[in-house]
């Protein structure tokens, strides 16, 4: 780190007056006088400013392509009596049975990856493979599994000429499983990385220190590798539960117009470009997310302190 | 892959008792680098035993052996407390280990450290924070209970970790350099209260270190290890008093060493060709070999004397002839170095205003000259 300071420190003398002055006004950036603010700004300008947008948005009607500005709950009453807000309940049931499934398929997962694989050149390839569900635009990745898992798909074909099924397996497309299969590999590499970072930051002689002092294997996870590996986990929940509540591809492509979720609801309302509607959904969702987060923070804080344990882990 | 073995048996007065580690030829190896190469060990019950190697001599090899958390590449005999546990994993058998970096559990207390050993044996939380506390009040940080593990420093992380190992009363400790890390004065009060520890609860202790002062203070029997295999074996005066080859004279600090060739041997009294001169010792190595065979001749500074008067021949000595040459004033003693016709010579000088200002022989006794495989 030091090395690389000095390199650039050393750069600019030799340039000339111009960029030195450059560098002076850098050093001027320090954290606490101008950067904290100018941060804080930057960002509320650009995600606290559309939400607020969006929240008072609900609030208002369009009528005749015009947005009338007149504070009415209209938007709000439409969307229960319509019964859109099942979509709601629906989307959170997906989002947090597959957040839960993810996470008990990553964790074994990364807990091998960065403990249990020796190799160095296994664990790059692996952790390559894993990135591969970011290569592919997610609409054509997913519109494969149509060809596979129809009634006329590569599985009921296999089955139907096997000779272990005589009708076409029905459920396999077009259904909450087949939205729940299509989620699997791409919310698999956000909750499996920050996992894999925390595990592989453990240091090896604590787990041979628990198992020294009599823990089995499975007391040394839960007593020593779990509660260290936690700021990951609660990393990877945060990274794979908030993308999931906004998930419209796979439902639209997999579900068939039977499992909508609140990403379609948001998507197919601004196509009828009723703003207000979009806005409340959104809303929603915004509302939901605080609502787990708060949650998944209360139940971790009550366990650990994380702040706490970043400091300890430095040693 | 060399077949010679290498042992250290406990010795024959506490060999009543049956031996509460026992290992016979073990083998291991990291990446094709050979780490114990035929070695054996015993330890008797409540026995104090230090393995004593320079880095890479495969002493903490050996310890993790003995703790489980290493499965050796090929192993004669395993035995803990007379039970085979080559095949038992490291959570099974009763003895634990002490950190060289402490490894405490950064997410619990100081109290939750001590009692994890409890916790996972299924102890009611109750009785682990009573032996908890006692474990922390033998090492002196009853207050230390609730406290953090980071808020601690090196010397109660180490104390902590001491106590964590303590709790679960192994049969053995194991100790893997455990004061490395502590500051001098820190590491002298510790290798005190290390032996108080050991007389009061009469529990084995089985000791990595590569200070020579350590082993030599602190154990009831020193493993001296060279590449993998046991130099020599014995309790600390007898390995400081006849080290029995060049390395093992080095290591315990013989200042002066020299390679020369056997004249003669007899009743443990050895003559050596050192160049052109003639040196008189005990022969302290391993089986004495043919003369004319090329050995090692070693003695302390400490017990040199220089003179400026040719000293009386009386036979008891070994006499040269020298030159004054570098002093170094290090409070206590005054460390000089004359050239002689061995080459030069360090001599230790602890009255400083008695002795020669410019010396022209150094002597030394034959009994504190000593003789043994090059």
């Amino acid at each position: 780190m030091t090395a690389i300071l000095d390199h650039q420190d050393a750069g600019p003398r030799d340039t000339g007056p111009r960029r030195s002055l450059m560098k002076r006004m850098l050093d001027g950036l320090s954290p606490s006088r101008l950067m904290v603010p100018g941060f804080l700004l930057f960002w509320s300008l650009l995600v606290i400013v559309p939400l607020v947008v969006i929240v008072l948005f609900s609030f208002l009607q369009v009528r005749q392509f015009r947005v009338v500005y007149e504070p009415t709950l209209a938007t709000w009453i439409s969307l229960i009596d319509s019964g859109r807000w099942m979509a709601v309940v629906r989307t959170l049931r997906v989002a947090l049975t597959m957040t839960v499934i993810e996470f008990l398929l990553a964790f074994p997962f990364a807990l091998w990856l960065a403990k249990g694989c020796r190799s160095k050149t296994v664990k790059a390839a692996v952790i390559t493979l894993l990135t591969i569900p970011f290569f592919l635009d997610a609409a054509s990745r997913i519109i494969v599994w149509r060809s596979i898992l129809g009634t006329t798909g590569a599985i009921n074909t296999a089955l139907m000429s096997l000779g272990l099924v005589d009708q076409p397996v029905e459920w396999l497309l077009y259904s909450e499983f087949a939205v729940h299969f299509g989620l699997l590999g791409t919310y698999f590499p956000p909750m499996v990385f920050p996992i894999f970072m925390s595990i592989a930051l453990i240091d090896d002689e604590f787990i041979q220190a628990s198992g020294d002092l009599g823990a089995s294997p499975a007391q040394t996870l839960f007593n020593v590798i779990l509660p260290l590996a936690l700021p990951g986990i609660v990393a990877g929940i945060v990274f794979t539960l908030v993308p999931l509540m906004a998930a419209f591809v796979e439902p639209q492509l997999l579900g068939g117009g039977f499992v909508d979720l609140l990403g379609n609801s948001v998507n197919s309302a601004l196509q009828q470009l009723k703003y207000p509607t979009a806005a409340a959904l959104s809303t929603l969702v915004v509302l939901l997310l605080g609502l787990c987060l708060v949650a998944l923070i209360r139940v971790v804080h009550r366990r650990i302190d994380l702040a706490a344990m970043f400091v300890a882990m430095r040693r | 892959m060399p077949s010679s073995t290498t042992s250290a048996d406990a010795p024959a007065a506490t060999r009543s008792a049956p031996p509460i580690l026992e290992i016979v030829n073990a083998v291991h190896a990291y990446d094709g680098v050979v780490a114990l190469d035929n070695v054996s060990v015993s330890a008797a019950p409540g026995e104090f035993l230090t393995i004593l190697g320079e880095s890479g001599s495969g002493k903490t090899t050996l310890l993790r052996l003995i703790s489980g958390l290493e499965k050796p590449y090929r192993v004669g005999t395993l035995k803990l407390e007379g039970v085979d546990v080559r095949e038992v994993p490291a959570f099974q058998r009763n003895c634990t280990t002490v950190f060289q970096n402490y490894a405490l559990f950064p997410h619990m207390s100081v109290g939750a450290n001590v009692e994890y050993g409890l916790k996972v044996r299924g102890v009611p939380a109750k009785d682990r924070e009573a032996r908890a506390r006692e474990a922390l009040r033998l090492v002196q940080l009853q207050e230390m209970y609730d406290r953090k593990v980071h808020q601690l420093s090196g010397g109660q992380r180490q104390r902590v970790a001491l106590a964590r190992a303590l709790v679960p009363r192994p049969a053995i400790l194991l100790l893997d350099e455990p004061l490395g890390a502590l500051d001098e004065k820190l590491r002298v009060d510790m290798q005190v209260e290390l032996m108080q520890l050991h007389k009061q609860l009469g529990m084995t202790f089985i000791y990595i270190t590569h200070s020579q002062e350590e082993a030599l203070t602190m154990s009831d029997r020193i493993i001296l290890m060279r590449k993998g295999k046991i130099e020599q074996a014995g309790p600390p005066a007898e390995i400081f008093d006849s080290p029995i080859s060049s390395f093992a004279a080095r290591f315990m600090g013989v200042d002066n060493c020299f390679e020369g060739e056997l004249v003669a041997v007899s009743d443990g009294w050895a003559s050596v060709a050192v160049g052109e001169r003639r040196i008189d010792g005990r022969w302290t190595g391993k089986s004495a070999p043919q003369p004319g065979a090329k050995v090692a001749v070693g003695m302390r500074a400490e017990w040199l004397q220089l003179s400026d008067a040719p000293p009386d021949a009386s036979g008891e000595h070994n006499v040269l002839d020298c030159v004054a040459e570098a002093s170094i004033y290090k409070g206590k003693y005054l460390d000089r170095t004359v050239k002689t016709a061995l080459g030069p010579l360090k001599a230790r000088i602890w009255d400083a205003a008695s002795s020669a200002r410019h010396p022209s022989f150094v002597r030394w006794k034959k009994g504190d000259c000593i003789v043994m495989n090059a």
